[in-house]
């Protein structure tokens, strides 16, 4: 009898005791689930890998400027460029430019005379060129505001399509990149086109210089 | 002669969209899922201190020092800088190199792998262009290409070359084979085929615009430089097949810059 009575209560007991450690380890469960929640948002256990940066090293911008043609005048030019930035030193750019040419001055004293057609007063150019940045710097707007800058010189090859006819040409330029934000810079160059022409006659090279700005955006 | 010269400056524009889409493309996937997460990569600070730069290059001034255990936030890189913003908010760049002296906040290092020539030789796109003398005349290439495995890659050509006598422009593919891919100077054979078409000077008389089919076989090497920029020389020898009694040879030899992503 007393044997049926203790095991009565010791099953009762260990039923108890059983929920009762459930419960507290579904209390205690939860309790480190609030734990967590308070703690985990500010350590953020994860490795860092490069290729989740965000790499800028494309750069696309557009210019406008002036462009004088050698025994054309000069005119508005307006084009669009892409460039990617291999080092900190070194990019590559390509660039479009599309511009018109004036009469010669012969054609303006002769009267009548015209040496081409309205087509072919068109001219435009693309070329591939190689730079290289340097005097990066800092200029100071006021005591408090200062953006960086830097100068770059630049060689490339193209080609100009001018009189319908294209003519490989070589460009040389050099510029400063002023940075209003280190994705939007200011661009102010000059550019030197340098091609071989015989629309005179005879061959004659003629260098044209172009003067530019430009925004160009980083991506 | 002036119609079919402005039909190809389509052709030229469309070759600029092309390219411009091309090497984008890579940067871009990456640019979209960064643009869409808002996860912040944040590491601390596992040496004496790093210096901060006002500009991703050397010759911007040091502005500031991230001092040990302090936890920076990684936002963006540019070739071989990084932006950092401290807990203060302060921004600024450091040196990609610099990452070695970080740590993850769970105690890993940043997986931040030394590039070699190496990483370039598989699943890779290839950006070039090239100079060249194509028999007297001067030629401009640009070449896209795409390397399926480290010896073999297929590339697109354009050409646009320029003469006193005429103009050519080229546009084919070609199939490129490279024994040795692993040399720092490391030579290539490549087969290809295109068209190129033919515009005479228009200072002479009777001539027509000519289009003709053409084979190319080349001979060639890579020059590692630095990174992901690699020098490339070339000599093509170019079979056009005219339509007149002879075929007729031009040999050419280049020298560019390719870039591979």
């Amino acid at each position: 009898m007393e044997t049926w009575f203790q095991r009565i209560f010791l099953i009762a007991l260990l039923t108890g005791l059983a929920t009762g450690v459930a419960n507290a380890q579904e209390n205690s469960g939860q309790g480190d689930d609030e734990l967590e929640q308070i703690i985990t948002p500010d350590i953020k256990r994860r490795t860092i890998k490069e290729d989740d940066l965000d790499s800028e090293d494309f750069e696309i911008g557009a210019f406008i400027g002036l462009l004088s043609v050698e025994d054309f005048g000069t005119n508005n030019v307006q084009g669009l460029t892409l460039s990617y930035h291999i080092t900190e030193d070194f990019f590559v750019e390509a660039a479009y430019g599309i511009s018109k040419v004036e009469k010669t001055s012969y054609e303006l004293l002769s009267g009548g005379v015209e040496l081409l057609t309205d087509d072919q007063r068109e001219i435009s150019y693309y070329n591939l060129a190689l730079g290289y940045n340097f005097l990066h710097g800092q200029v100071y707007i006021s005591d408090k505001w200062s953006f960086n800058n830097h100068f770059y010189i630049m060689l490339g090859g193209g080609n100009t399509e001018f009189a319908a006819k294209d003519y490989f040409t070589t460009s040389l330029g050099a510029g400063l990149r002023f940075y209003a934000t280190d994705w939007l810079a200011l661009d102010i160059s000059t550019r030197g086109h340098s091609f071989e022409h015989e629309l005179f006659g005879e061959s004659k090279r003629v260098t044209n210089l172009e003067t530019r700005l430009g925004f160009s955006l980083f991506f | 002669m002036i119609a079919s010269v402005s039909g190809f400056r389509l052709l030229r524009v469309y070759i600029a969209i092309l390219f411009c889409g091309f090497i984008a493309a890579p940067a871009h996937a990456q640019w979209f899922s960064n643009w869409f997460t808002d996860e912040e990569s944040q590491v601390s600070i596992n040496d004496a201190f790093i210096n901060v730069y006002s500009g991703p290059g050397r010759g911007y001034p040091i502005f500031h020092v991230v001092e040990r255990d302090e936890i920076i936030t990684l936002l963006k890189s540019r070739t071989t800088w990084i932006k950092i913003k401290t807990r203060r908010g302060l921004v600024g760049w450091i040196k990609r190199e610099d990452m070695q002296f970080t740590l993850a906040l769970d105690g890993s290092k940043p997986e931040f792998p030394d590039n070699t020539q190496a990483d370039y030789l598989v699943d890779r796109f290839e950006l070039g262009g090239a100079y060249g003398d194509f028999a007297g005349a001067d030629s401009l290439t640009l070449n896209l290409g795409y390397r399926f495995t480290k010896n073999l890659s297929a590339e697109l050509r354009f050409a646009d070359n320029t003469g006193q006598f005429s103009d050519s422009r080229i546009m084919g593919g070609a199939v490129l084979f490279q024994p040795f891919p692993d040399w720092r100077v490391s030579p290539f054979f490549s087969v290809g085929a295109g068209k190129i078409k033919t515009f005479p000077s228009s200072t002479l008389v009777q001539t027509e615009d000519r289009e003709d089919n053409l084979l190319q076989a080349s001979l060639g090497t890579y020059v590692h430089l630095t990174g992901r920029l690699f020098l490339r020389a070339e000599y093509v020898n170019h079979y056009v097949l005219t339509s007149r009694n002879t075929n007729e040879e031009v040999n050419e030899w280049k020298l560019g810059f390719s870039v591979f992503f």
